[in-house]
């Protein structure tokens, strides 16, 4: 799933390991989340969002037409 | 005219080569040790089935690549770069533990897939009762501690590494039941010969190691 991740990651200066520490998963996790390798469960899909202050929508992006 | 520029080879890239020679060289040493032992005349490898070499070569594997996780904890640099070759950042707290938990795993895996290869190596196809009923009584016990370490493990996964160990799970059954069966049915029609119970579990454990492998590489875990 095609997520906007890396960006909003870039913006604040964090690095994967910053994320991955503010997200309690590992580096790798946060590595093939951002590559598309992994999709997050909800829960941790909704700590995403909560965390970068936007809805889950506005982050991932499933492909289908809304 | 224009020169291709090529990227330069990645610091991952560079540790996962240099884990994979260290991991030769042991390999290699071992193998040479065995066949020095054997010649000495301590044990005959000839004697060993395809399933009892299979089970000796997979403990063999496992305990080693224990072994060397378990070494490695203690060093909290060494254990963030094992762990995750592309890292950059310092270790975490908690990932020595982590590892060396991982570690104590597989070494025990390996013991517990050679020992009854090892015996029967020693002793001969049937080794005396006692020793037997006692080292069966042993792996139940280290079955058990096995357990209770897989849990701890899945307790501290995140969870991409526990959707990954239930996947190679699924994968693994799927896989086997299949070819298990097919293989059971032409036993029964008489077209292939009976396989032990040993055989089974060492075509399992092959299988499992393999997926749980090509499950790690493609998310990125090794």
């Amino acid at each position: 799933m095609k997520n906007r991740l890396k960006v909003l990651r870039a913006e604040r200066d964090w690095s994967q390991a910053d994320l991955a520490d503010r997200l309690e998963v590992s580096r790798q996790t946060v590595n093939a989340l951002e590559t598309g390798k992994y999709d997050p469960s909800l829960p941790l899909a909704f700590k995403i969002a909560r965390l970068f202050g936007q809805s889950i929508e506005s982050i991932f992006d499933d492909g289908e037409a809304a | 005219m224009t020169t291709a520029t090529r990227k330069p080879i990645s610091r991952g890239t560079w540790v996962r080569a240099a884990l994979m020679g260290v991991g030769a060289v042991i390999g290699a040493a071992t193998m040479i040790s065995v066949d020095r032992l054997s010649d000495a005349g301590l044990f005959d490898l000839a004697q060993l089935s395809w399933s009892h070499a299979l089970g000796l070569s997979l403990g063999g594997i496992m305990g080693g690549s224990g072994l060397f996780a378990i070494a490695v904890s203690f060093n909290a640099r060494l254990t963030a770069t094992a762990m995750d070759p592309d890292a950059k950042s310092a270790p975490r707290a908690g990932q020595t533990m982590f590892y060396r938990q991982q570690g104590a795993v597989m070494l025990l895996a390996g013991l517990m897939m050679a020992a009854p290869v090892i015996a029967i190596l020693v002793f001969g196809e049937t080794p005396p009762r006692g020793l037997a009923i006692a080292m069966l009584a042993g792996l139940v016990g280290a079955s058990l501690i096995q357990t209770m370490l897989n849990l701890s493990v899945w307790n501290r996964a995140d969870e991409m590494m526990r959707r990954m160990i239930a996947e190679t799970g699924s994968v693994c059954f799927w896989l086997l039941q299949g070819l298990f069966y097919l293989w059971a049915a032409a036993e029964v029609l008489g077209l292939a010969p009976a396989l032990s119970s040993w055989d089974l579990m060492t075509v399992l454990m092959a299988v499992y190691l393999a997926v749980s492998a090509g499950a790690a590489l493609q998310r990125g875990l090794a």
